[in-house]
């Protein structure tokens, strides 16, 4: 027999457990195996080798679900608590951005006279009245970020 | 699958602790079983089993209900392994993802029983483990994920974050390493 013939045995051996056969490589190995002892055994022991994989088994430790659940209720309830400060910090920057629409023509004349009062170019001061309205955003932020950290260092158990 | 999957992504969504739960109780000892084999670690094995709980309650809403769950549930168990292993850099963030990484997940010490033989021997499976051991992280992994966790090959490259056809090339090398591992085996 050719070795090629072994080789491709071989091959759907492997397929067959990985991807699965078409009905004729199928048919092809079935008969193979029947007329090749070597190939024959080579099956076996890649079944055996799954099986001995699939039955493999691990303790599971006992108290950890349960301990992982109360976790995951804790963390849930401080999630809960969080919820109307998250609610309330975007509020506040809505409500930032509502007046800072309304008052923006007063805000230019204040930013043009301060500019005119200290002798600045006038780039300057419009440069600063467009900053005026990345406050909300930028306190948000920090206060996002600070958020952030005081839960990272709480999460930081893990390392 | 649809329903369950679909009722598991509304409940995560309204994060029902009754739904975790009872979620924490049918994937635990799947979810360890990765874990360790992963990891190959049980003390880190179970401190990732807690953190993947946690993440999932706090990253519930990304689950949509269009795939099994537990293929979601392994993917985070997963990221949260590697970004692990980068933020220690005891090892290379390759063992687990370049398919051409040769070495498996490095133990403090080789002479003594690695804690992955030390959990499996506890049942008394020495062929088995003996085998495990011999194969590396990213083979391991995926006899695990296709031959323990029975997931499809899509699933697996949705948890792995590889093409299908890695998938199934490191299914192929593995299903051959793990031969070539066993007592009297043909590799």
């Amino acid at each position: 027999m050719s070795a090629d013939l072994h080789v491709r045995a071989h091959q759907f051996i492997a397929k067959e457990r990985v991807e699965g056969l078409a009905q004729a490589e199928r048919e092809w190995l079935g008969a193979h195996l029947q007329e090749c002892a070597r190939c024959a055994e080579f099956a076996r022991q890649t079944e055996q080798a799954l099986r001995s994989l699939r039955t493999a088994a691990i303790p599971f430790p006992s108290g950890l679900a349960s301990r992982t659940q109360f976790r995951v209720r804790l963390r849930a309830q401080e999630l809960r608590e969080r919820e109307p400060h998250r609610r309330a910090l975007w509020l506040a920057c809505a409500v930032s951005w509502a007046c800072g629409i309304f008052s923006a023509p007063y805000v230019w004349r204040l930013f043009e006279w301060f500019g005119q009062l200290t002798g600045m170019p006038k780039l300057v001061w419009e440069l600063g009245f467009g900053l005026w309205w990345t406050i909300p955003v930028l306190f948000a932020a920090v206060v996002l970020l600070m958020e952030n950290a005081r839960y990272s260092d709480e999460a930081g158990w893990m390392r | 699958m649809g329903d369950e999957a679909k009722a598991i992504a509304r409940g995560l969504q309204r994060r029902d602790p009754d739904l975790l739960d009872r979620l924490i109780e049918q994937y635990q000892y799947r979810l360890f079983r990765y874990l360790v084999y992963i990891t190959g670690n049980k003390e880190r094995a179970e401190d990732f089993f807690q953190e993947t709980w946690i993440r999932v309650l706090e990253r519930g809403h990304q689950y949509d209900g269009r795939s099994r769950f537990e293929a979601w549930l392994f993917a985070i168990a997963r990221h949260l392994v590697i970004d692990w292993q980068r933020a220690k850099k005891t090892q290379s963030l390759d063992a687990l993802t370049d398919p051409e990484q040769e070495h498996p997940l490095q133990f403090a010490n080789e002479n003594e029983p690695s804690p992955l033989h030390q959990v499996l021997s506890q049942e008394k499976e020495e062929n088995v483990q003996a085998s495990l051991e011999k194969i590396p992280a990213i083979y391991r992994e995926v006899l695990v994920l296709r031959f323990q966790e029975e997931l499809r090959i899509d699933e697996m490259a949705g948890v792995l974050s590889i093409p299908v056809s890695t998938v199934k090339s490191r299914l192929y090398r593995g299903l051959e390493a793990l031969r070539g591992a066993l007592p009297g085996g043909t590799a």
